[in-house]
């Protein structure tokens, strides 16, 4: 119905408590994991073979019922790619993880309504059908972020961020309906056509204010971030990974596709509101993380930071720039993933997330700790490590595009962040003064694996970039042509 | 005859009310009743929207609204369950007394 992807995680997704019910009558509660796992799995299969699909014939497109419809290119198959594999990576994990709660099948199954969410949103060709996948995302992160109801912080940031999100989408809505009120059309081909023949005009200017502000709020830039270090501390470590990872990169996506399409017509100014903001994002996010002591809090605000580059890339409007920005979203999908999945590790362990109470854990989880600080390297982006490669592709753009200020606020942030990031790996590396360290050992082996997966996709996609700057830049190429 | 733009100066007060009652109430489901009158706004909109052509309803929006409908129903839904465990963590709907996480 909405194409082979979508279609399996939905499948699965609705399966998934069926089978979890009968594995815990027979006492194998992780079987529903893997059975979710195995989906994931599947999906990544049929997009692979609708890549081949689209690097062949071009555009896809799948109409459906209520004139809704699914126009799947390179940059939604890209996007697609990041979401699934970020996703198997979590869902692997937390066979192990979330051991101790209860309610696991209901967990497997929000995580995959979730990730089809997302799959969906970048597929939709229209946005009636974005918009229903986007709400679908939302709803199933504000449970996963409040899946520990026991504890007070999930439930209060899940509060919080469900407040500020569906104000967002409302804002979303509404600035969709005056997009429909000019056009009469929510195809953003349609709206394409329709808006050029219309020009500039003041309405247009108001449905872009709602339209940004409602994508601003999902994707956590500057005046509208307060949502995001709680939730994403406050919610368990997989699903950390999987927003901060790829659910606020969604926002990022959704703005490069309302922008390069639908907004052409005022392109030139609200490229420069975009640079101001990634300006703004860039520095908060790198400079309040130098006062934080709690490290998923950390990791959570540098995110903020990530998107300030993503946005610096996107704010030059040139190929080179948008290719940047869409191996930054891929990049930092692995890195931040791996990071968080790292902390989540010694969370697992030590049950804490104070910096100085897990002093010394690297010499104790020595195969965690150095995944930790590869991948916090990468997040510095330093040389042979794929942060590298995306943020030089971001510096580069900007100086092309004669924004050479805002490539080095990105030189300036990387210098601020490396602060940061090298405090926390001394705080892994420090003399061991607690007990509860001393008696830490190295994390179970199901939980490393999909951690030495993404160490080594670090490393690989640092060395030999060329795959994906090529598939960054058939997106990019897609998104700019029109196509 | 009710006019196009005052449809639109309507769903705009309507969308400005419900801003007025996130920013200010302090009771968690009057804050899920703001988030309600903005999505109202938003569908209010698409509606009188639709009937800008003459003699013609668009199916296109009256299908988004009662899907946007559905949508506002499972949010209040995920929302509820939320202030309810709230309300068994802190014995209150005051969410002032939630300030618990920093900023």
């Amino acid at each position: 119905m909405f194409s082979p992807p979508i279609d399996i995680l939905l499948i699965f997704a609705i399966t998934t408590p069926i089978i979890g019910w009968f594995a815990e009558r027979i006492k194998k509660a992780h079987m529903c994991g893997v059975y979710s796992s195995v989906g994931l799995l599947i999906s990544l299969w049929y997009i692979y073979e609708l890549f081949r699909k689209v690097a062949s014939n071009g555009t896809q497109s799948y109409p459906s019922f209520f004139s809704s419809q699914l126009r799947i290119d390179m940059l939604g198959v890209f996007m697609a790619t990041i979401f699934v594999l970020i996703g198997i990576f979590a869902s692997v994990y937390s066979l192990r993880y979330l051991e101790k709660d209860t309610g696991v099948p209901l967990f497997h199954s929000l995580l995959l309504l979730m990730i089809s969410g997302m799959v969906g949103t970048v597929f939709a060709g229209d946005f009636f059908t974005f918009f229903v996948f986007w709400e679908m995302m939302c709803i199933s992160s504000y449970t996963l972020v409040a899946f520990r109801k026991q504890r007070w912080e999930p439930i209060e940031a899940a509060f919080k961020y469900l407040i500020m999100s569906s104000a967002g989408s409302a804002t979303l809505l509404f600035g969709m309906s005056i997009l429909y009120g000019m056009c009469g059309t929510l195809n953003f081909q349609g709206l394409t056509i329709a808006l050029s023949n219309v020009g500039s005009n003041v309405w247009l200017y108001v449905s872009a204010i709602f339209i940004l502000i409602g994508l601003g709020v999902k994707s956590a830039i500057v005046p509208l971030h307060t949502w995001l270090p709680d939730a994403h501390s406050a919610a368990p470590s997989p699903i950390s990974a999987m927003l901060s990872g790829v659910v606020v990169e969604t926002g990022i996506y959704a703005i490069c596709r309302v922008g390069f399409t639908v907004l052409m017509g005022i392109e030139v100014q609200w490229l420069e509101v975009l640079a101001i903001l990634s300006l703004v994002t860039m520095f908060v996010g790198n400079l309040t993380p130098l006062l934080q002591t709690d490290l998923k809090r950390l990791l959570a605000y540098s995110s903020i930071g990530h998107i300030g580059y993503m946005l610096a890339g996107l704010a030059t409007g040139t190929v080179l720039g948008l290719t940047g920005t869409l191996m930054h979203i891929f990049n930092h999908g692995i890195m931040k993933g791996a990071a968080f999945l790292c902390a989540g590790m010694i969370l697992y362990r030590l049950e804490t997330r104070e910096m100085k109470e897990m002093a010394g854990i690297g010499r104790k989880m020595p195969v965690t700790a150095a995944i930790f600080a590869l991948s916090l390297f990468a997040l510095t982006g330093m040389p042979p490590l794929n942060g590298f490669i995306s943020e030089l592709t971001i510096i580069m753009a900007t100086v092309e595009a004669n924004m050479a200020w805002l490539g080095v606020a990105v030189i300036i942030n990387s210098v601020i962040s490396a602060a940061y990031y090298l405090r926390t790996i001394k705080a892994l590396l420090q003399p061991i003064t607690k007990k509860e360290v001393e008696e830490a050992k190295e994390g179970p082996l199901v939980m490393l694996i999909p951690l030495l997966i993404m160490a080594g996709l670090i490393v690989i996609l640092g060395i030999y970039p060329d795959i994906l700057i090529n598939f960054a830049r058939s997106a990019a190429i897609a998104l700019m042509g029109g196509g | 005859m009710i006019e196009t733009p005052h449809y639109l100066a309507f769903s705009f007060i309507l969308y400005m009310i419900g801003i007025y009652c996130l920013v200010t109430k302090r009771n968690m489901i009057r804050l899920l009743l703001g988030i309600e009158i903005l999505i109202n706004a938003a569908n209010f909109n698409f509606i009188s929207l639709a009937r800008s052509i003459p003699s013609l309803i668009d199916p296109l929006a009256l299908s988004i609204v009662t899907v946007s409908i559905g949508l506002a129903a499972s949010v209040s839904a995920v929302a509820v369950i939320i202030i309810v465990y709230a309300y068994r963590h802190y014995g209150t709907l005051d969410v002032r007394l939630l300030k618990r996480l920093k900023g």
